[in-house]
């Protein structure tokens, strides 16, 4: 009779522990929305020498493109698609101090204006930079609740409960150097919900949201470029 | 029992210390500040940066908080580098020269006028930003005040790539440097007086060919 009761107990508690993780495994998952804009359906074609050029938008008052988001996306196509891609640190330094936060253009017209100066010209022929991808937007935390408290006793741990949204918003445009013009747009919105569990150990179940958007981002611009 | 005492004073004393360095960040700027890509004028260049520019510390002690930022090296050699991209030569002089030389054709003398900070517990903003004022004062060949021109300089960081309060004020301090630059390269030779300058000169030069 005991024995029933124990694994009755044991079944029960187990059921109740697997509908929570999968609850919160459920509520971890984020949701994407990726569009592309794209000015002809031909893909982009470049030279095995001509490079890409990743770069973050950091002219706004509240937000800045983060430069480990450009990073990804650079990593993401170059892995993939033996596409040139230029690390962004590298070509702000290589073309200081025109593409800094201060001064970089911001439209076509501007780039032009720009591309007047002969040294600007000839260092962009000298390192083959064919297309130029701006990716402006930024991965903003919302509905931040709950409360953790932590012990420091040997037999201590976490009690509580946490929770966050996380909402990515990115837009990357293409501009093609060799004739001026722009190419396409593509837009990635991705949002998701973290929690963070304090029963004893705590345990994390982290949304990648900023992940999800990289990639997202970054299948669709593959799709933009063929290499020769 | 007086070796006990000592001990236990030794032993207070070395925790205090280790609270007092808790409460202190200390940050030595260290950058490689890039060449401009610019066509560079032919003229010859004095910039005069004296020991209070090149050993600059920032000291700011507030709320039992200690945040010192050493930048004296990391601006004079971006300063050394920028002049170095837009004229021909550069020469430093820790004093400017009580009698200038007919050989360099500028001085150009520079200080920190002020640096500010702010912390995102202070602004409930998640950056770390710092700002920067040079004072630039430009004398010609003959020692006589041509003008004096003021920038302001911007850099932040965001806290959530960085790990520690030292490493997010270097990278804002960096940003803020390079962005001094910028506005050095682009905007010292658009100043009217310098204008005027480098049209007179240009002129002399036509003359005499």
């Amino acid at each position: 009779m005991k024995a029933n009761n124990l694994s009755e107990v044991i079944f029960g508690y187990s059921f109740f522990l697997t509908v929570l993780i999968l609850t919160f495994i459920s509520g971890c998952s984020t949701s994407t929305v990726v569009d592309e804009q794209k000015s002809s359906s031909t893909k982009l074609s470049m030279d095995s020498e001509e490079k890409i050029v990743i770069m973050g938008r950091r002219h706004g008052n509240s937000y800045e493109t983060e430069p480990g988001f450009i990073s990804c996306i650079g990593n993401n196509i170059s892995r993939s698609k033996n596409l040139n891609v230029m690390q962004e640190k590298n070509f702000l330094d290589k073309f200081y101090p025109w593409f800094e936060p201060r001064i970089a253009p911001l439209n076509l017209n501007r780039m032009k204006i720009i591309l007047n100066r002969i040294v600007i010209t000839n260092q962009i022929q000298k390192l083959k930079i064919r297309y130029i991808v701006w990716v402006d937007g930024s991965t903003e935390t919302s509905k931040e609740s709950g409360s953790m408290t932590c012990g420091m006793a040997p037999s201590g741990g976490c009690f509580g409960f946490k929770s966050w949204d996380k909402t990515s918003s990115y837009e990357a445009t293409i501009w093609d150097l060799r004739n001026l013009t722009e190419k396409g747009k593509i837009k990635v919105d991705s949002k998701g919900s973290s929690y963070l569990l304090g029963v004893g150990p705590p345990i994390p179940l982290i949304a990648q949201v900023q992940g999800v958007a990289c990639e997202g981002i970054s299948n669709r611009l593959k799709g933009f470029f063929t290499s020769r | 029992m007086t070796a006990i005492f000592k001990k236990k004073n030794f032993i207070s004393l070395i925790i205090t210390q280790l609270f007092l360095m808790g409460c202190s960040t200390h940050v030595v700027v260290v950058s490689e500040h890039p060449p401009a890509l610019i066509k560079e004028l032919p003229y010859k260049i004095g910039l005069v940066l004296d020991s209070s520019f090149t050993n600059y510390s920032f000291i700011r002690e507030k709320d039992d908080e200690k945040i010192t930022i050493s930048l004296g090296k990391s601006q004079s050699e971006l300063l050394n580098q920028t002049f170095s991209s837009m004229y021909q030569s550069v020469s430093e002089f820790i004093t400017r020269p009580l009698r200038p030389t007919k050989s360099l054709d500028l001085y150009v003398s520079v200080i920190v006028e002020d640096l500010q900070l702010s912390l995102p517990r202070e602004t409930s903003v998640n950056v770390f930003e710092i700002w920067i004022k040079y004072k630039l004062e430009i004398f010609d060949s003959e020692g006589s005040s041509i003008c004096e021109w003021i920038i302001s300089s911007y850099g932040r960081t965001q806290t959530r790539f960085l790990g520690s309060q030292e490493k997010a004020l270097h990278q804002a301090t960096n940003a803020a440097l390079r962005d001094a630059g910028v506005q050095i390269i682009t905007g010292f030779n658009q100043i009217p007086e310098i204008r005027n300058w480098i049209n007179k000169e240009k002129a002399v030069k036509n003359e005499s060919q």
